[in-house]
């Protein structure tokens, strides 16, 4: 920032942090309920915030960076040149969940996963949710993360998914699923680095607030992993198995190793003999129980699943089928957070639990019926599309954002390949407040809370809140140069 | 602990000693273009070389001017070859990258203090060029350079528990300092024959890479002739830098490591033999045969590649019909 010449003791007005920000009536804003009228929960952190010189803030901002940097929190992007370990952009000024919505919050996600749990043990077991009519069966089975080697294979506990990261939204209208991440969910790491570069930050207002802790993620998912171990034993062999210093998300597979104390393993460092699973050690082999994976389905055994996987382990899936180890996620979970299954989940809470979905979907047209194709196709500049298999934001229409050409092509492969293809409306996304070089600044976020099951389910109160750096953008993606900040529930 | 990571250990500590030991071997070369004349700084660049098992960039050394221009310029060209030159797999820069990489892979079982000092090491120096550090005060930034790299064993020795890892790390150290000890004697008897009439110079600069001059000068003398100060590098107990130390690291660290793991045994057996003969046949050779004493180096330097492939192959590559479950 330039310097200005100082008149006197009066401070110019664009020197506060908040002087410039312009509240934006069109949506939720995290912060404000009216321009220069911070919330009740906010005016704290506003007060705080808002007295600290541009200086300190921007001291503030550089520190946490180069926290990241040195820790190497860092973030690959695929396709890109020179993208090897970016730093994941943090934004300093957090935002705060007041205890009533994270309770409502959090019921809503229990709700939701025990009723998907319960959706993937029938859809590879029996299939009376099929057979009932209540889901398309082809739209099942016809999924290419269907894995029907997963048929009849008896999951511990029933428990498929032991962790996700759902994705949710704050419209004008509440909170909303965006997305369920039922196979590798991400970010959790960059939610406790977050914690930790904001912690050395604001320790006073983190004092005055009472923020709630979630710092003991790394025991609560130690715990899960053991509640799932094959046999009662007590102190089962867990490990975590990552594809490996190349993964876009290596910091987080070594971060969370070290936080449970367990061996971080790469697919070569396993070994399937007489049926069980076993790691080389400097003092021979030792037995495996639990893995919880951060592989894909795709490459977790060659012999199971694709034959050109250099990342699995040749003959886990047989050991996984024998019940002698424990994989977390279990494969072929990815059918339930396909992009068009994703829009049957109320109807899946309704089927299994007789109860009405405490958090709401985002409407949904399936392009796979004529009448939402010609839907979709009519209102594309309107609409929010997106491949029904991909994640990440990777192959995905924002209308308004997009160009006629964009828009053109786009709607050639639709028509191409309907059925993978859903539409949404754009979203009126919620905005908190995020430093640019203008000071405070309106930016639209989501957040993604994790929630684990095993005995029971548990989450830490908090999330990762993703943030889109770009004014006006809707991508919140980290593989879409989005960041990320740290959000703050506060006590009851 | 998983064999990749007993691995990942034992090379950072290989490749950090061998970029600390190149940062060395140019500080002192780099002091001596101060005032050693042109003829005494080819031989000098040429024990460097030899002791590295490089060729020179160019081909061979000598140049048969009185060119002080030049001399600098061949400096300049073979400070690069020796720091930056990326197909130079040795250089200092390609270690320290090497070193974090394996530091990256295992960063779970390293705390974190180590890996930021390893982390900050490579970050400042992954874009320099020899333009940058090349001034007045060149031989700061081979300064800099090890006192970060013992930055990160003095963290290591002050933060790490004594379990296997550290002593995988203990031992990728101790064997590669015993391997580039063996060889640069060796050069130096190649390149300065006991029997020649010997330049003082080139015996104290030897002296000084291994950290030895102050240590040597009073328990000797200030006379640096060849059969007292290779007898120093070789045999003494208390010189960080001996062969001997080296040695006998290696194999308290192995004592540790193979109590769980019998197929070390013969790793244990080799090095405990070379160290026995380096206390027992050592002193009774000629120190004037140059042939005997290279003889001997060569002993050493086979055994600490065959303790490599023991450690590699019992702890890190063995075969599954040999492990015990």
């Amino acid at each position: 920032m330039p310097d200005s010449p100082q008149t006197g003791d009066e401070t110019p007005p664009e020197q506060s942090l908040f002087a410039n920000y312009r509240y934006d009536p069109r949506f939720y804003d995290e912060m404000f309920e009216a321009q220069a009228a911070p919330r009740e929960h906010c005016r704290d952190l506003w007060n705080v915030l808002d007295g600290m010189a541009p200086e300190e803030i921007a001291a503030m901002q550089e520190r946490a960076e180069r926290s990241f940097l040195q820790e190497g929190i860092t973030f690959a992007v695929y396709g890109e040149e020179g993208a090897q370990e970016r730093i994941i952009p943090i934004d300093v000024l957090p935002r705060i969940v007041d205890a009533a919505t994270w309770d409502s919050i959090e019921r809503g996600l229990r709700q939701r996963i025990r009723a998907l749990n319960l959706f993937l043990a029938d859809i590879y077991g029996r299939g009376r949710i099929l057979t009932d009519g209540v889901i398309p069966v082809d739209m099942i089975l016809g999924c290419p993360q269907y894995r029907i080697e997963m048929r009849g294979v008896s999951v511990p506990r029933g428990i498929y998914v032991a962790l996700c990261g759902t994705d949710l939204v704050r419209t004008n209208d509440g909170f909303m699923v965006l997305e369920d991440n039922l196979r590798v969910p991400s970010g959790v790491s960059y939610m406790l680095a977050n914690r930790g570069a904001m912690r050395a930050a604001l320790n006073k207002l983190f004092r005055q607030y009472r923020v709630r802790a979630i710092e003991h993620y790394g025991n609560l998912l130690r715990q899960t992993l053991s509640e799932l171990a094959p046999r009662a034993i007590a102190d089962p062999c867990i490990v975590l198995l990552t594809p490996g210093v190349h993964n876009s998300a290596y910091y987080e597979h070594m971060f969370l190793a070290r936080e449970m104390g367990v061996e971080l393993v790469q697919g070569r460092d396993l070994l399937v003999h007489d049926g069980f699973v076993y790691m080389r050690t400097i003092s021979g082999l030792r037995k495996v129980d639990v893995i919880y994976r951060r592989v894909d389905d795709d490459f977790l055994d060659p012999l199971a699943f694709r034959p050109d996987s250099q990342l699995g382990v040749p003959g886990l899936f047989y050991a996984y089928r024998l019940g002698n180890v424990v994989i977390a996620n279990a494969p072929g979970t990815g059918v339930a957070d396909d992009k068009s299954v994703y829009a049957f989940v109320p109807d899946i809470i309704r089927y299994y639990l007789s109860e009405e979905p405490l958090l709401a979907n985002v409407e949904t047209h399936l392009c796979r019926n004529p009448e939402s194709l010609e839907y979709t196709l009519d209102n594309l500049e309107n609409l929010v599309v997106k491949m029904v298999g991909e994640s990440g934001g990777y192959g995905m229409l924002v209308g308004p954002a997009s160009t006629p050409a964009e828009r053109d092509a786009y709607a050639k492969e639709l028509r191409r390949d309907p059925a993978n293809y859903i539409s949404q409306p754009v979203l009126d996304l919620s905005c908190a407040p995020c430093l640019t070089e203008q000071g405070a600044s309106p930016r639209h976020v989501d957040l993604r809370p994790f929630v684990l099951t095993g005995h029971e389910t548990r989450l830490v109160p908090g999330a990762f809140c993703r943030v889109a750096l770009v004014e006006g953008s809707l991508v919140v993606n980290s593989s879409q140069g989005g960041g990320g900040k740290d959000l703050w529930v506060l006590p009851e | 602990m998983l064999s990749r990571n007993a691995q990942g250990l034992y090379w950072i500590s290989r490749y950090l000693e061998r970029a600390g030991h190149g940062c060395r071997l140019v500080q002192i070369q780099y002091r001596a273009l101060q005032d050693r004349t042109v003829d005494e700084l080819d031989r000098t660049w040429a024990r460097l070389y030899l002791s590295l098992g490089r060729e020179p960039l160019g081909g061979r050394l000598g140049s048969n001017l009185d060119d002080e221009d030049f001399m600098f310029a061949d400096a300049y060209t073979l400070t690069d070859d020796l720091t930056f030159e990326s197909d130079n797999a040795d250089s200092i820069r390609n270690c320290i990258a090497a070193a974090r990489e394996n530091a990256r892979q295992v960063r779970n079982v390293i705390g974190n203090e180590m890996w930021t000092s390893l982390n900050l090491l490579y970050l400042g120096m992954r874009d320099l060029g020899v333009e940058d550090i090349w001034s007045d005060r060149t031989g700061n930034f081979f300064v800099n350079t090890q006192d970060s790299i013992r930055g990160f064993f003095g963290i290591a020795d002050n933060s790490m528990y004594r379990d296997n890892g550290w002593h995988f790390l203990q031992l990728g150290r101790f064997v590669e300092r015993a391997q580039h000890m063996t060889a640069l004697l060796d050069a130096q008897l190649e390149i300065f024959p006991s029997a020649r009439r010997h330049v003082e110079s080139d015996w104290r600069s030897l002296l000084q890479i291994a950290f030895a001059r102050g240590a040597y000068s009073r328990l000797n003398s200030l006379d640096f002739k060849p059969g007292p100060v290779v007898d120093f590098l070789v045999s003494d107990r208390l010189l960080s830098h001996s062969i001997r130390y080296a040695l006998e690291h290696i194999s308290s660290s192995l004592d540790v490591v193979s109590e769980q793991r019998p197929l070390a045994v013969e790793a244990r057996r080799r090095a405990g033999r070379v160290a026995a003969s380096l206390d027992y046949d050592w002193p009774n050779r000629d120190p004037g045969d140059d042939t005997a004493t290279r003889a001997t180096l060569g002993t050493v330097s086979n055994a600490c590649r065959r303790l490599n492939e023991d450690i590699e192959a019992s702890y890190f590559n063995y075969e599954i019909e040999d492990s015990p479950r």
